[in-house]
């Protein structure tokens, strides 16, 4: 249930739909075994939006008790920024999950 | 399982440096209130992010020793309430929201947003059970006076920095230890010079080394204090003597800056850290001069404003709350000055004078008791309460923020105004009840 020690695929890419600008693409996915925690978290993530949506977009789903984010940045460092922070909540949302589950 | 008694709520609060969780019971009884503060270098303050990084590695074991220290379990608790603003975002989203969020689903329990300042207010209002003061908030954020008729109006406040802010920045040049916080520190220095002029010294020395330093003490004195402190942890000395290394301290003129019902403590900052220095350099002055002249200089600010807001509304008791509000030399001038006017100082602690989770459970806990919960969906933090401004027009809105004492009520509900200027932001709370709560929270027509 560790979100760090899981399957996560992770795949971080520069490719070119140049036009549209956002460059910047990364997709990971959590196996929570646990469609009622996976829904607890994207419910617990889901309330914020992110701060700079002109330069960064999230979108998460869930399927199969799997947490699947998607994000989009127009610079690798506003995607860096806000993955960092969202991974950080996730690891603390799941941790609390453990514990009082 | 026997019937319930009474409500108890569990409050996060980690809206600046310390993360705390409290437990409460509706009467104001605190069950725990552990709380641990991220202490920064000296000089330094505290970052967002680093900040958020304290809070999360914090918050799931205080929540563990809240719970325990209480002896209640999780069926045990009746809502879950988080500190929503105003303050630094990455904080407050760590601390209060992802963890309040995902108990709240977890526990089956219904969330409370609680505005920090009123929760200053409200704590301070049932730890010393003051019934009708002139409030005063003063910390590292915020500085503001209130009073309440009814409904609470903001009388005054700082028109740049929080007085705490102007303090910790002070501290900062001249690398003051920010343990346990650099107020704190510099109320150390200043008591510290009175101790060895009035030759009856005791000082304990858990925390203030460092402060020694700067004190420019006698070297087998200060070898003493130190191989005491690191046998004993922390040391307590007694000396019948004058100590002759310790000069005289002097007062230094600083800009005392009183504008009407408002106070400004950025020229004071502006001076120590152009000219003070200076002064430092060329032995003009010791940090022990400037330590006990901006300690005088700012609680005199605030002591004037202060009285003239209990002589405006005719109160007679005077209520500080928030972490400046520790500072002994602040509570001692204003307790003279209450005393001549016939009232009474309320003050607390640092066990609640600090960011506590505490406050914002019991504030939360009167809002719950009214039957008001935030949806998850809303369970939103914010830096600024500006969002509330939008409910009034901003004519009326202006109106109040000049003319605090005048303003009329809007509606038979009394919306209440708080501006924090320190943030630039302006809150709104609505009076119900008996009690007041952030205008979002009230969706009564």
């Amino acid at each position: 249930m560790d979100p760090m020690a899981s399957d996560a695929g992770f795949d971080v890419g520069d490719r070119l739909p140049a036009s549209s600008g956002w460059e910047f693409v990364c997709d990971f996915e959590v196996d929570y075994g646990s469609e009622e925690h996976a829904k607890i978290v994207y419910a617990t993530l889901t309330v914020d939006k992110e701060l700079q949506p002109d330069k960064v977009k999230r979108q998460m789903s869930i399927s199969d008790g799997k947490l699947k984010v998607h994000f989009e940045a127009v610079e690798a460092r506003f995607l860096r920024a806000s993955f960092s922070a969202f991974v950080d909540l996730m690891i603390l949302t799941t941790q609390i999950i453990e514990e009082y589950n | 399982m026997a019937a319930k008694k009474t409500l108890i709520a569990v409050g996060f609060e980690g809206s600046a440096n310390k993360i705390g969780v409290g437990l409460v019971v509706l009467d104001g009884t605190i069950l725990s209130n552990p709380r641990h503060t991220y202490i920064t270098p000296s000089g330094h303050g505290f970052l967002p992010r680093e900040t958020a990084h304290h809070h999360l590695r914090h918050l799931l074991p205080l929540l563990r020793s809240a719970l325990s220290g209480a002896g209640i379990t999780r069926a045990d608790v009746d809502c879950l309430c988080y500190t929503k603003g105003p303050s630094i975002g990455a904080p407050l989203q760590v601390s209060a929201v992802a963890a309040v969020r995902a108990l709240s689903q977890l526990w089956e329990k219904p969330i409370v947003a609680v505005n920090h300042c009123v929760a200053h207010i409200e704590m301070g209002r049932v730890v010393t059970g003051a019934e009708d003061p002139v409030v005063l908030c003063v910390s590292r954020g915020n500085t503001l006076i209130s009073y309440s008729e009814g409904k609470y109006r903001i009388f005054g406040g700082t028109i740049d920095i929080a007085v705490g802010n102007c303090l910790d920045r002070f501290a900062g040049v001249f690398t003051l230890s920010n343990d346990p916080s650099p107020g704190y520190n510099i109320e150390q220095v200043c008591s510290l010079y009175f101790c060895f002029k009035n030759a009856r010294c005791v000082i304990h020395v858990e925390r203030i080394i460092h402060v020694y330093l700067i004190c420019n003490l006698g070297f087998s004195m200060l070898k003493i204090v130190v191989t005491y402190y690191r046998v004993k942890g922390s040391a307590i000395i007694l000396c019948t003597y004058d100590l002759p290394t310790v000069k005289g301290v002097k007062f230094m003129d600083l800009p005392y800056v009183v504008k009407g019902m408002n106070v400004s403590f950025s020229g004071i900052l502006s001076y120590i850290e152009a000219t003070a220095v200076e002064k430092l350099k060329n032995n003009e002055c010791t940090p022990a001069d400037l330590c006990y002249s901006v300690q005088e200089t700012v609680c005199a600010m605030l002591v004037e404003i202060i009285e003239r807001a209990m002589a405006h509304c005719d109160k007679k008791d005077v209520l500080i709350v928030g972490g400046v509000g520790c500072n002994d030399r602040l509570q001692e001038l204003m307790r003279v000055m209450c005393s001549e006017r016939g009232g009474k100082l309320f003050a607390t602690d640092d066990r609640y004078c600090i960011d506590n989770g505490a406050m914002i459970a019991y504030t939360g806990l009167l809002a719950f008791a009214h039957g008001m919960t935030t949806p998850l969906e809303e369970s939103t933090f914010t830096q600024r309460v500006a969002n509330f401004k939008e409910k009034l027009t901003l004519k009326e809105e202006q109106y109040r923020h000049h003319n605090p004492c005048l303003e009329a009520p809007i509606s038979h509900q009394s919306v209440i105004y708080i501006a924090s200027l320190a943030f630039a932001q302006m809150l709104l709370y609505c009076y119900h009840g008996d009690m007041w709560y952030p205008y979002s929270l009230t969706n009564i027509n």
